[in-house]
């Protein structure tokens, strides 16, 4: 295996670093907070000019055919500013379920919009009882005779705000299994909820009474939805890890700086052995999670679905476990400023909070892996 | 050692009970805050002062209840379960103690009716931008002016200096002398002229913390505390009192008894999340650790009583496992609460909070804990420098 980025890669790397370096410091990403719900529409644009919208979609529906690499590349850039895009929710989380999803005409027309970032889709699976975990679905879709009508309830859709369409997992009256359908965003019957987030990303919990869709609307065949499902979900994990790998380098970073200059009992606070073993078990703390994350992205590559979903799983639990550790010791080592809103540390906890509980939490990730183990042992 | 229980301790317990039950309504049942609006806490402390209850912690002499340890948990942890509000923790259980080790007659005729009446509320002017874990380098100075202190500097971090009638603050009288010595006691009147207070958002969403300001600022010579440059041993003193305190066991005990109630109402899929294997573990663990906190208090409490020089390693150890426990209930907590953990429901003291967000009865406040917990392992003395207390004292390392 080679850890090192190929030349290209390193080149996709330096660039997002650099927008964020530049375009993202802390301070605009305060005024983004403040002013709206998504960030803004001239970093999406440039998201989209730049191809990152497009790193990891297949050639063939107008995106650059890159592998789950490049995406991570540009996630744990992206995690370092924090930012508040929904590049997760509708470049990632939608996106590929769309990609992994057999309905050809639906592709063909909504893929290319999504690449050049002129229309956005959000994936609206979770419910309140399901946590995160696709399996459990309650929201019913009945046969009409225009196509089907939706009743039920979805929490927490990621990117919602300014989607154009949602892409919901429901079960069809009457057949097995769960099925993928495309939602118009102002549909009838659809309530929409915002809700903010702890890290100021803002999500909508959305219901359905009774909302018509066309047959046209139905993305994967009828009961087979939860395999692509899976796909994007996959896809999702590996990116909101990703994105933390660059929260705590990020932590760290700022956490040792702070160490060199502020002064107590006449000395840096740096010198205290104390803290620097604190900071090398963080740090090992951020490599042990890059590591897995490293498993991760070879699962992608190399493994079966349900291989792979067990060691997302266990990415998942790991990395967001690490990452709520890094960052809230980060908080700690600063003392009293970093408990302080206009401080940046505390708000890398405050999206490690989020994140290990949006696409399933640590401990029902950590459920399904004993899960899959038990299953494993006995077989 | 005898573990039998005390048969008085369930008598008492009835005692407070009654008496809450007869408190207003509206001071009961009242939103999870780590502190109650200014207002509450005032009648909150007239309704105590009233049943002869103005001073729960003191011992009868100083006017207090003169309650032994176990009494005082019981009744915090039944105001805590009736959800009466808070009390101001800096009068009752810093800076009154040390009114009344060090006070004279004079400024305890001044300040303890007001105290017993809820009528000033009092917050802490120790920690500078500059002095945090090193707090005998601070800086502010207090210049001898006939008979006012004329005090100059920055405090930092002041809780509710906002809602506070009075400080007590730490200031430098003598520059010349090892910095310990040349430090002060003052108490000082917040309508003063000169002092500016400036609010500093948490990430709890919440505005308790200030920077407070000093110029030029006249204090009468009378509101030194003890004698010039006594500063010190009176804050080491007060500290040590912080200590015990700190482990919040009647919150703990509220945030396990809620942590229940969550884990036998939230649904994950069909089943009750108490239902769930690794929910049920970590719950399980949560309790053990809460019952070990609660002896581990009770012995703190007895040490200090008896003024045994362990009470201060010891106290240390609690404060950090009890402050680390905190964090990790309230995350557990929120965690419980699925993906709507994730939302930033408004602050429970929101005047008028917007939108009716999933969940928000159950969920009200407890993400702003949990950020706000974060500060426990800060504020009192940071867990590293606890730890380093410890291994000196225990070990002489
Ligand atoms: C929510 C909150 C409420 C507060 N309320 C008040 C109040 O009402 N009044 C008041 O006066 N103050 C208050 N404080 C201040 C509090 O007491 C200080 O924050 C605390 O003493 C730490 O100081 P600091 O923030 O300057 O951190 P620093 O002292 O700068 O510490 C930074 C880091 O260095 C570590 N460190 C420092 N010295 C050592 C050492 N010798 N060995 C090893 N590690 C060390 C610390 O543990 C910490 O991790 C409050 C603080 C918070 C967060």
């Amino acid at each position: 295996m080679d850890f090192d980025l190929t030349s290209e890669q390193q080149l996709l790397q330096d660039s997002v670093r650099r927008y964020v370096d530049k375009s993202y410091s802390f301070e605009s990403r305060t005024a983004l907070l403040k002013a709206g719900k998504n960030g803004s529409a001239d970093n999406w644009g440039s998201f989209a000019a730049n191809g990152w919208l497009m790193a990891g979609l297949p050639e063939a529906f107008g995106g650059l055919g890159g592998s789950v690499l490049e995406t991570s590349i540009i996630a744990q850039q992206l995690g370092r500013a924090l930012v508040l895009e929904p590049y997760l929710g509708c470049a990632v989380l939608a996106a590929q379920t769309l990609a992994a999803c057999d309905n050809t005409a639906q592709k063909e027309r909504l893929l290319p919009l999504l690449v050049e970032g002129s229309s956005r889709v959000a994936l609206a699976y979770s419910e309140p009882g399901s946590r995160g975990m696709p399996e459990t679905v309650a929201l019913r879709a009945e046969r009409s005779a225009e196509g089907f009508t939706l009743y039920g309830l979805k929490s927490l859709v990621m990117g919602a705000d300014g989607a154009d369409a949602f892409i919901v997992s429901a079960r069809i009256a009457g057949t097995q299994g769960i099925s993928l359908l495309l939602v118009d965003a102002n549909s009838a019957g659809l309530e929409r909820q915002a809700l903010p987030l702890h890290d100021g990303t803002w999500v909508e919990e959305l219901n359905f009474d009774g909302v018509e869709v066309g047959a046209e609307a139905l993305l994967a065949d009828a009961g087979k939805g939860l395999a692509v499902l899976q796909e994007g979900l996959a896809y999702g994990i590996v990116v909101l890890c990703s994105g933390l790998i660059g929260s705590m380098e990020r932590t760290l970073e700022v956490t040792a700086e702070y160490l060199k200059v502020r002064k107590q009992f006449g000395v840096p606070i740096g010198s205290f052995q104390a803290l620097q073993h604190r900071m090398a078990d963080m740090a090992a703390e951020m490599e042990i999670a890059r590591s897995m994350l490293h498993v991760a992205l070879s699962s992608m590559v190399n493994d079966t679905p349900p291989v792979r979903d067990k060691t997302l799983s266990s990415a998942k639990m790991l990395i967001c476990r690490a990452a709520k550790l890094v960052c809230g010791q980060g908080i700690q080592l600063h003392g009293g400023i970093g408990m302080t809103e206009e401080y940046l540390v505390g708000h890398y906890f405050k999206h490690a909070m989020v994140a290990d509980l949006l696409l399933g939490s640590s401990d029902s990730h950590e459920a399904a892996c004993a899960a899959a183990l038990q299953a494993e042992l006995r077989a | 050692m005898d573990f039998t229980p005390d048969s008085s301790l369930a008598e008492f317990r009835q005692e407070v009970r009654r008496f809450l039950q007869d408190v207003p309504a509206d001071l009961k049942g009242l939103r999870r805050a780590t502190r109650s609006p200014r207002e509450e806490v005032m009648r909150w402390q007239k309704v105590l002062n009233d049943r002869g209850w103005g001073a729960p912690y003191w011992a009868k002499e100083h006017g207090g209840t003169g309650w032994t340890v176990p009494q005082i948990l019981v009744f915090d942890d039944e105001c805590s379960a009736a959800g009466t509000p808070t009390q101001d923790g800096f009068v009752h259980k810093l800076l009154g103690p040390v009114l009344n080790a060090f006070a004279s007659p004079e400024q305890k005729a001044q300040h303890m009716p007001a105290i017993f009446n809820g009528e000033r509320l009092w917050c802490q002017g120790f920690s500078e931008p500059g002095s945090g874990s090193d707090l005998a380098s601070l800086q502010t100075r207090a210049v001898r002016d006939g008979d006012h202190y004329v005090v100059n500097g920055q405090k930092i971090w002041t809780s509710y200096a906002h809602h506070a009638d009075w400080i007590f603050l730490l200031v430098r009288t003598n520059p010349d002398v090892k910095k310990q010595a040349g430090i002060s006691f003052l108490l000082v009147d917040m309508k003063t002229p000169g002092i500016t207070v400036r609010p500093i958002r948490s990430i709890d969403d919440a505005h308790h913390l200030n920077e407070t300001f000093f110029d030029n600022v006249r204090v009468p010579v009378g509101n030194l505390i003890g004698m010039e440059g006594q500063g010190w041993s009176i804050t080491k003193f007060l500290l040590n009192n912080e200590h015990a305190t700190a482990a919040d066991l009647p919150e703990l005990k509220r945030y396990m008894r809620e942590l229940k109630q969550f884990a036998s109402t939230l649904h994950v899929g069909d089943r009750l999340l108490l239902e769930r294997p690794e929910f049920a573990l970590k719950l399980a663990r949560l309790d053990a650790e809460l019952q070990a906190l609660e002896m581990l208090v009770q012995r703190v409490a007895r040490l200090e009583q008896e003024h045994r020089p362990e009470s201060h390693t010891l106290g240390s150890m609690l404060k950090i496992r009890a402050t680390e426990f905190q964090q990790r209930i309230t995350e557990a907590h929120v965690e419980a609460l699925g993906d709507y953990g994730a939302i930033a429901y408004p602050h429970p003291h929101e005047p008028n909070p917007p939108a009716n967000y999933p969940l928000q009865t159950l969920a009200n406040g407890i993400a702003n804990e949990m950020f706000f917990r974060r500060a426990s392992t800060i504020y009192g003395g940071t867990s590293e420098v606890q730890r380093g207390i410890i291994a000196k004292m225990l070990f002489q390392l």
